[in-house]
């Protein structure tokens, strides 16, 4: 198939799977077909972006679909979450399903909003016009705000109103941005059509005017950055993530919020040509990392609900990878390498601290004390989660926050990485303490209602793999990292031209 | 000055009054009235500033964005209106008469800035483009200084008509298939807005956001 199907294939995928769903009638169905059709999409999305790293830049539609090596890291990314987390909804919706917490019409909007997120989601990495970008972005926003009220609960409403209004406004503001990037490519006399394609600005950027540029960069992050979770435009993400059900607050850690950063990195290269390539942006960016971090260091501490820890987790972590960019050079390859790196962990601990807290009706860290006695995996993936999240050796995470490090050292940014060093100390501190509390705390009390094994019909081979698999790709990557794989990253670093 | 203009300065002058009505009302029917007058203003806009453009693209955009603007959101918020049975505003955190202060002062502020970065406006007006991201700091404050759901919605289409104006103001002008998914994006927006309103007003009896706070930390 020539580049243009490829590309076609990769929207048309999910688009046809969530349609599929609505036609479906039996809930049953739906879940084994959002289990299949899920693994097989992002199979699918995987093996382009595969292509992309073997032949290089894929192009259609005149530059408007473009899949060049920064994207395909990143779906790559989105691959491996939306497949895992497709598996486990399958799982996760299927016991609500017995218990009667969810109907067969609840279960197909379900179906149909979760292939539309990813639907939107491939769409923002394949447009290679900045405005249809940000129109899949701000879609992202619209398909997911119901993901978070599968059930309809006071508490969920509320996030829910929090996440689309606050995002919603903020990813506006990224419109302004990219307005005045086709304003400041004014004097490059680009036609119309060719006026926000990236592969067009891209090689004439030098000429973009600075001020301009300036002014589009800043409405850029706050607005990209709301929909990252860069702190202090954080407000909706721990209650967006800590009410949403497990496999969505999955697919928000582990890939939207590295889609928001991805819609920002764009805009790097440009902004650098045009003011002649003196960091201004990446200092911004560095700052906002930073700010990330030390305010997740904050707040983890007291966390006492299991998703709320885990959420600002992704908090400290995508400020880490802003970080990691904004110091350019290798931190470009660090901050990318712990995108997937995070990606891989974060979807595993909430996918334990989903199930955990589905079998006990309560996601409060108490109610998890001694879960590594239970039968199920769970426990051990949530524990050992925690551990990689909070950058134990030699795990993946704990290689590309050392090489962040690195990057610091390497661009004398001694006060940064002071900061840094501050903000995850905290964190290792304030997490390994609810981790052993969770592990081998004393368990308490059953409540009448709970459940002691929340998925006993899941085939415990699915159950295993989904806990197991991501943590050996950790434990593999920390140890030794595939030429393929190191080869993609430094092309997408390229992208990116982090080199300061 | 040659009609165009007039009429451009004519639809600027709208947005500027709708705004400062927006801020100064606290009945919620009227404030609906004025973003639709307001949106139908705009929707104007891409029609007096074809220059850059073909006919058949401007028309297209204007008429979409009126029929949406002007018709379909007021429709939809009206509806919602009615079915959860609220009227106004009640004790916003910031006064009317404030307000209207505020928005004079956010106005300035947008001419003083885009007199600074001199962007590469359309010829016609120079007050176009002020006026929009006025709007938009407008649509923002709405947002941030009222209580009901319904106004934030209202904020984030005035919102919406600033970014529009603005959008349309500055020269070159984006590609149709990017304006028809904005404009697409917008309605899904507010359409999903509405019903998560309705959601909400069943839930919780009210739609006062300052309420809902029982997420924190």
């Amino acid at each position: 198939m020539n580049a243009d199907g490829l590309l076609w294939m990769t929207l048309a995928l999910p688009a046809a799977c969530a349609a599929a769903c609505l036609a479906l009638r039996d809930p049953g169905t739906v879940l084994t077909f959002v289990r299949l059709a899920g693994a097989a999409a992002a199979a699918y999305l995987g093996l382009v972006a595969c292509v992309v790293f073997k032949t290089g830049v894929l192009s259609g539609a005149g530059d408007w679909l473009v899949l060049d090596a920064l994207s395909a890291f990143h779906a790559l990314v989105l691959s491996w979450v939306f497949g895992a987390s497709s598996v486990y909804a399958g799982s996760y919706f299927g016991a609500e399903l017995r218990e009667g917490s969810l109907n067969a019409r609840d279960i197909r909007r379900f179906g149909a909003l979760w292939f539309g997120a990813m639907a939107s989601m491939t769409a923002t990495l394949v447009c290679g016009n900045l405005g249809l970008m940000w129109v899949s972005m701000e879609a992202t926003t619209l398909l997911t705000a119901f993901l978070i009220c599968i059930h309809v609960r006071p508490l969920s409403l509320e996030a829910m109103w929090k996440y689309l209004i606050v995002c919603s406004v903020g990813v506006a503001f990224a419109f302004m941005g990219t307005l005045l990037v086709g304003s400041a490519a004014q004097r490059l006399s680009l036609g119309s059509m060719d006026m926000l394609l990236w592969s067009r600005l891209r090689p004439a950027a030098a000429g973009l005017d600075p001020a301009t540029m300036k002014l589009a960069f800043i409405f850029i992050l706050v607005g990209y950055g709301t929909k990252a979770g860069l702190a202090p435009m954080h407000s909706w993400l721990p209650d967006a993530h800590s009410q949403a059900p497990a496999p969505v607050s999955a697919l928000f850690s582990g890939f939207m919020l590295s889609a928001g950063m991805y819609c920002i990195l764009r805009f790097i290269p440009l902004t650098e040509a045009a003011l002649g390539g003196a960091g201004w942006s990446l200092r911004l960016l560095a700052g906002m990392g930073t700010l990330s971090i030390l305010v997740a260091a904050v707040f983890i501490a007291f966390q006492q609900d299991a998703k709320r820890l885990l959420a600002f987790s992704s908090v400290e972590h995508i400020g880490v990878i802003a970080l990691g960019f904004g110091l350019g050079g290798v931190g470009t390859f660090a901050a990318l390498w712990h995108t997937l790196n995070h990606a891989a962990a974060k979807t595993l601990a909430f996918h334990s601290a989903g199930a955990l807290g589905q079998g006990r009706g309560t996601n409060s860290l108490k109610a998890f004390a001694g879960s590594l006695r239970a039968a199920s995996p769970w426990g051990q993936g949530l524990f050992w989660g925690l551990l990689v999240l909070i950058g134990v050796a030699p795990f993946a995470v704990f290689m590309s926050e050392l090489m962040v490090l690195k990057a610091a050292a390497d661009a004398g940014a001694y006060w940064t990485l002071a900061l840094f060093l501050l903000g995850t100390g905290i964190i290792f501190v304030g997490v390994l303490r609810h981790a052993v509390d969770a592990a081998w705390g004393e368990p308490p009390a059953m409540p009448s209602a709970a459940r002691p094994e929340p998925h006993p019909e899941v085939p415990g081979v699915t159950q295993r793999l989904l806990v197991w698999a991501p943590l050996a790709l950790l434990l593999l990557l920390g140890v030794w990292l595939p030429d393929w794989l190191g080869t993609a990253i430094a092309r997408a670093a390229e992208v990116v031209g982090g080199a300061r | 000055m040659n009609p165009a203009t007039n009429l451009i300065d004519t639809v600027t002058a709208i947005l500027l009054i709708t705004n400062l009505m927006l801020l100064g009302s606290g009945y919620l029917t009227s404030c609906i009235r004025y973003a639709a007058l307001q949106g139908l203003a705009v929707g104007l806009l891409p029609l007096l500033l074809h220059a850059q453009g073909s006919w058949g693209r401007a028309a297209a955009l204007a008429a979409a964005g009126m029929i949406l603007k002007g018709v379909v959101f007021p429709i939809v918020l009206t509806r919602i209106l009615r079915d959860i049975n609220v009227r106004r505003e009640v004790e916003p955190f910031v006064g009317y008469g404030t307000s209207v202060m505020a928005g004079v002062g956010m106005l300035a502020f947008s001419m003083w800035l885009t007199r600074r970065l001199s962007l590469s406006a359309v010829p016609e007006s120079a007050l176009i483009m002020p006026a929009g991201f006025a709007t938009v700091l407008i649509g923002l404050f709405l947002i941030v200084s009222r209580r009901k759901a319904v106004t934030q919605v209202l904020g984030y289409i005035v919102m919406e008509n600033g970014i529009y104006a603005f959008g349309t103001a500055l020269a070159g002008g984006v590609p149709l298939l990017v304006e028809l998914g904005v404009l697409l994006d917008a309605f899904v927006a507010v359409f999903i807005m509405s019903i998560a309103i309705y959601h909400i007003s069943r839930e919780f009896d009210h739609i006062d956001v300052d309420q809902l706070d029982r997420l924190q930390g």
